[in-house]
C-alpha cells in the first residue's frame, strides 16, 4: 500500500542491474545482486539507503578499477554512480549534495 | 479566489505540515477557458450527480461507457464485506470494449503508436482494425496452443513493446488472468510472481532497448523459471515475442519443448478469431503484484466490470480523454498506472495511446518533446520523479519545440509545488491544466484528483476526493480530523468504489487485515459506512477540502502529535558522511507519546563517540526541526539484517523498549543482536532511561515496527 510509487523501486532495480554488470570481482557482483533483491522487495521508503549503500559499492568499485589503471572498467562504473546518483536525487531517495 | 494559509505551529516548534512536506498552502491556477470549453466534465452538475446521496447509483454513469452483453441487476452487494460486489448480474468482455466496438465504427482509426527507443527507428502506428486482428491471432494462439480458459494465469514479463497490450488484450478476451511483471525486474521477482499466482505459462520477449542497448531480456525467463520452481510451481511453457522478427536476441538458449518463438507459432493461427468470452462482471481481469515486501508477494486483484467502468470513467472526466486525442502516459504498464490509463482507460474510450519503450532521457532530455511534437500528442501523463529528471537535464528543451499540451497528469508521489510550477510553465507552456492525482496500486483509478474544467489547482495538493470517493482523515483514535485543522491523519475512504481491488491474490484475511481493520467500526455489520478502506498514506486537509498526501502512515513515529517520516529522519541522519547507514524507531514516552531513538552505522575507518552522536542529531534537528531531535543517537558496529539486506526495524526498536525482540534466527547476522542490546540497554540502565513496561497494544506496535 501507499501511493504508486511502484516505479521507483522498478526503475531502481534496472539500474542496480546495470551495476552488477560492471562489477569486476565475484564479491562485489553478490554485492549488487543483494541490493537489488532488497529494491525488488524492501518498503519503497526504505530505497534511499540501498540507493547509499549501491552508491558506495559503485564508489568503492571505481577506487579499485582506478588503482588497477582500469580506466575501461572505472568509465562504466563511473557511468553507472552518475546515473545511481541522478535518479536517487530526482526520486527523493537522496539528497542533492 | 487567491489562498494562502500558513501552516499551524506553536511557537518555537515546526509545525507539523512543515516536518511532514516542507510546503505551505499554494495559491490556485484556473483553467485556460479554451480547455474548458471542450471539456468532457464543464458542467458542474456533475459534481451533484455523484453527491453522497446519491451512491452507489451515480456509477451508473461510468458503467454507461462500457458495453455490456447483460445488464446487472445490482449495482452494488456488501453482503460480505469488504468484498464488495459492483454490477452484480452483468455480463461483458474487456477485450470486445477496448477493441472490437471501436474496430466496427471506426476501423482505421490509431489505436496504438509505438514509439521505438532509438531514434533512427520509425514509430508503428496500429489501427483498431489491426489492434483487432493481431488480438484474435494471439487469443487463438493461446487458447488452441495452450489450451488456456477463462480463470487461469499467465504471468507477463514484458517491456514497453505493443505486444504487451495485444497480449493481455488476448487474455482479457479469453477470461484469462494476466499478471503483468514489470519488464525491469529480475527473473527471481518474476518468479516468485509465478509462484504465487499459480501460472504454468510465462509469456517473455528476447530483448528490447533501453538507453540505446539492445538489453538481453530472455535470459530472465530462465531465472525466473527455476525461481518459481524452488518455491513448487511448473512452468509448462514459455512463449517468446521476438522484438525483430526472425532475429533472437538473447544469448540464452530456447529450451525444447518448453520454448516457443511466438512469430513461429502464430503463422498457424493466421487469420483465426475468437469470440470474446462473455465474463462476469466480478470475475477477475488481472493480478498485479505491489512491491515492497519482503514476505509473500501481494497480488492485487481486480474486477473486469468495476474496474473497466471505473478507468473508462476517470479517463474520460479527470483525463479528458476525447477520441480524437493523441494521448501520451510516459509509466510502464508493469504498473497499475500503465494497465488503467495506458491501455484498459484509453482504449476503451476509443482514443489513440502512444507507448514508447525507452528511458524518457534517451538520447537527450528533448526526446519526449520531439515525440510529442511529431504525433501531436496532446495529453501528457507522467511522474514527478519523470518530471525532476527532465528538468534536470533539458530545463530549456520544451520550449524548442512545437508541441501544445491541453492537459497534463502527474502521478505516483506528491509533487513539490517549485516542480508543479516548471511543469506547467515550461512543459505545457502556460496552456496545460494539470491533474495532480493521489491513488495506489489497490484502488485500479484515482481517488483524489481536481476536475480539470471545474476544480481550480493547487500545486501540492492532489484536489478532493473524485467523483463517488468520499475520504477522511482518522486520527489514530479513529476521530474524523476536521478539514482546515492543519492536523495530519491517516486517508481513508469511506466507501466502496468500481475500481476498488477484490481481494489479495490467495490471501483474504490479509486483505481484510491489512485495509478494513484498523477503522472497522463492527466486523457483523453489512453496511459500507462501517468499513472505511485504510489507504496506508497519510494527509492533511485544507479548509477546501483539497487533499495533500504526506507519505506512508506506517512509517511515522507520532512523537507529541508531530508525525515524523522515519525515512526523512533517517535521510537527515545519511547526511553526515561518516554515516553508512540509519534506522530511526519509535520508544515509548509517557510525556510525548513516542519519541524518536536512531540507529547509526559508520562507514569504516570512522570511530563512534560523542562527538559523532552530536553530529548525527544536529543534522536531524537542522533538516527537520527541534521536535524530530532524537532522545538517542547509538553507534552500532552493524544492523540487524535479513538475507536480503532489509534492517530489522522491529529488532532495534524492541531492544530500545526493552520487549522481546522474537526469533531472530532467520537475520544474516544474528549474533549482533545481543551485541547491540548489551550496548543499548546497559547505558540506558546507567543513566536511568528504562521504559516501563509496555503494554499489549504497545508491544504489538513495536513488534510490527518497520514490517510491510
Amino acid at each position: 500500500m501507499g501511493m504508486t510509487r511502484q516505479y521507483v523501486a522498478g526503475e531502481l532495480s534496472v539500474l542496480l542491474a546495470r551495476l552488477q554488470a560492471v562489477t569486476t570481482t565475484e564479491t562485489a557482483r553478490r554485492d549488487a545482486w543483494s541490493l537489488r533483491r532488497a529494491a525488488e522487495t524492501e518498503p519503497i521508503p526504505a530505497l534511499g539507503p540501498v540507493t547509499v549503500r549501491a552508491l558506495k559499492l559503485t564508489e568503492g568499485l571505481c577506487w579499485e578499477s582506478l588503482n588497477r589503471g582500469d580506466t575501461v572498467a572505472f568509465t562504466r562504473q563511473a557511468a553507472v554512480c552518475a546515473e545511481l546518483h541522478e535518479f536517487g536525487v530526482c526520486a527523493g531517495l537522496l539528497k542533492e549534495t | 479566489m487567491a489562498e494562502s494559509q500558513e501552516p499551524q505551529g506553536s511557537e518555537g516548534q515546526v509545525s507539523e505540515a512543515q516536518i511532514a512536506v516542507h510546503w505551505r498552502e499554494e495559491e490556485y491556477y484556473y483553467p485556460p477557458a479554451a480547455f474548458v470549453e471542450q471539456a468532457n466534465a464543464k458542467d458542474p452538475a456533475i459534481l451533484e450527480r455523484f453527491t453522497e446521496d446519491k451512491f452507489p447509483g451515480c456509477f451508473k454513469e461510468y458503467a454507461d461507457l462500457i458495453s455490456w452483453d447483460e445488464p446487472w441487476h445490482t449495482m452494488l452487494d456488501t453482503s460480505n464485506p469488504p468484498f464488495w460486489k459492483w454490477f452484480v448480474g452483468g455480463r461483458l468482455n474487456a477485450s470486445y470494449n477496448c477493441v472490437d466496438r471501436h474496430a466496427e465504427a471506426n476501423p482505421d482509426k490509431t489505436a496504438i503508436i509505438f514509439v521505438p527507443e532509438l531514434e533512427s527507428d520509425d514509430h508503428l502506428e496500429i489501427t483498431y482494425a489491426e489492434l483487432r486482428r493481431q488480438v484474435n491471432e494471439f487469443a487463438a494462439l493461446l487458447r488452441d496452443f495452450l489450451g488456456l480458459s477463462s480463470g487461469d494465469r499467465v504471468t507477463l514479463h514484458m517491456p514497453m513493446v505493443p505486444e504487451l497490450p495485444v497480449t493481455m488484450l488476448a487474455c482479457a478476451r479469453l477470461g484469462v488472468i494476466h499478471s503483468q511483471v514489470f519488464g525491469g525486474f529480475s527473473g527471481t521477482a518474476c518468479g516468485h510472481r509465478i509462484a504465487d499466482s499459480g501460472s504454468r505459462v510465462l509469456i517473455t520477449m528476447d530483448g528490447y532497448y533501453r538507453g540505446g542497448q539492445l538489453a538481453d531480456h530472455k535470459v530472465k525467463a530462465d531465472e525466473a523459471v527455476a525461481a518459481a520452481r524452488q518455491e513448487g510451481q511448473e512452468v509448462d511453457k514459455v512463449l517468446v515475442w521476438r522484438r525483430r522478427a526472425g532475429q533472437y536476441a538473447s544469448k540464452t538458449p530456447m529450451a525444447g519443448g518448453r520454448d516457443f518463438f511466438v512469430d513461429d507459432l502464430l503463422s498457424e493461427h493466421s487469420g483465426k478469431t475468437v469470440e470474446p468470452v462473455s465474463m462476469s462482471a466480478e470475475a477477475p481481469l488481472f493480478l498485479m503484484y505491489t512491491s515492497g515486501t519482503t514476505g509473500r508477494p501481494k497480488g492485487c486483484q481486480h474486477s473486469t466490470g468495476g474496474y473497466l467502468a471505473y478507468v473508462a470513467g476517470t479517463s474520460k472526466y479527470y483525463q479528458d480523454i476525447h477520441p480524437g486525442d493523441v494521448y501520451w502516459c510516459m509509466a510502464d504498464i508493469g504498473w497499475i498506472t500503465g494497465h488503467s490509463y495506458i491501455v484498459y482507460g484509453p482504449l476503451a474510450l476509443g482514443t489513440t495511446t502512444v507507448i514508447y519503450e525507452g528511458v524518457p532521457n534517451y538520447p537527450d532530455g528533448g526526446r519526449p518533446w520531439r515525440i510529442a511534437e511529431k504525433l501531436g500528442v496532446n495529453i501528457f501523463h507522467t511522474s514527478p520523479t519523470a518530471i525532476r529528471m527532465l528538468r534536470k537535464v533539458g530545463p530549456e528543451e520544451p520550449k524548442k519545440y512545437d508541441y501544445h499540451f491541453k492537459h497534463m497528469t502527474t502521478v505516483g508521489e506528491p509533487i513539490e509545488p517549485e516542480v508543479w510550477r516548471w511543469y506547467h510553465s515550461e512543459v505545457g507552456k502556460g496552456e496545460a491544466v494539470i491533474v495532480d492525482t493521489w491513488w495506489q496500486t489497490e484502488n485500479g483509478g484515482f481517488l483524489g484528483s481536481t476536475l480539470p474544467a471545474l476544480q481550480p489547482m493547487k500545486p501540492g495538493s492532489c484536489g478532493p476526493g473524485v467523483l463517488g470517493v468520499y475520504p477522511v482523515i482518522y486520527d489514530e483514535d479513529k476521530k474524523e480530523i476536521p478539514a482546515g485543522s492543519g492536523k495530519a491523519g491517516n486517508i481513508c475512504i469511506r466507501n466502496p468504489w468500481p475500481g476498488i481491488f477484490q481481494t489479495i491474490w490467495g490471501q483474504p484475511e490479509r486483505f481484510v487485515q491489512t485495509y478494513y481493520a484498523k477503522y472497522n467500526k463492527n466486523p457483523d455489520s453489512k453496511d459500507w459506512r462501517d468499513w472505511p478502506y485504510f489507504a496506508g498514506d497519510g494527509a492533511v486537509q485544507a479548509a477546501d477540502g483539497y487533499f495533500r498526501i504526506l507519505g506512508r502512515v506506517d512509517d511515522v513515529i507520532n512523537v507529541a502529535g508531530h508525525r515524523l517520516g522515519t525515512k526523512e529522519i533517517e535521510s537527515a541522519a545519511l547526511i553526515v558522511s561518516e554515516v553508512a547507514e540509519a534506522a530511526a524507531v519509535p520508544v515509548i514516552d509517557d510525556i510525548r507519546g513516542r519519541v524518536v531513538e536512531v540507529y547509526v552505522s559508520l562507514k569504516p575507518g570512522f570511530e563512534p563517540g560523542k562527538e559523532m552522536e552530536d553530529k548525527v542529531s544536529k543534522a536531524i534537528e537542522t533538516e527537520i526541526g527541534k521536535i524530530a531531535r532524537p532522545k538517542n543517537v547509538w553507534i552500532v558496529p552493524d544492523m540487524p539484517k535479513t538475507r536480503s539486506g532489509k534492517i530489522m526495524r522491529r529488532v532495534i526498536a524492541s531492544i530500545s523498549n526493552f520487549a522481546d525482540v522474537g526469533d531472530v534466527t532467520t537475520l544474516a547476522n544474528p549474533e549482533i543482536v545481543d551485541s547491540i542490546r548489551h550496548h543499548v540497554q546497559s547505558a540506558k540502565v546507567a543513566k536511568d532511561d528504562v521504559p516501563r513496561e509496555l503494554t499489549e497494544a504497545e508491544f504489538e506496535e513495536i513488534k510490527k515496527f518497520g514490517a510491510d
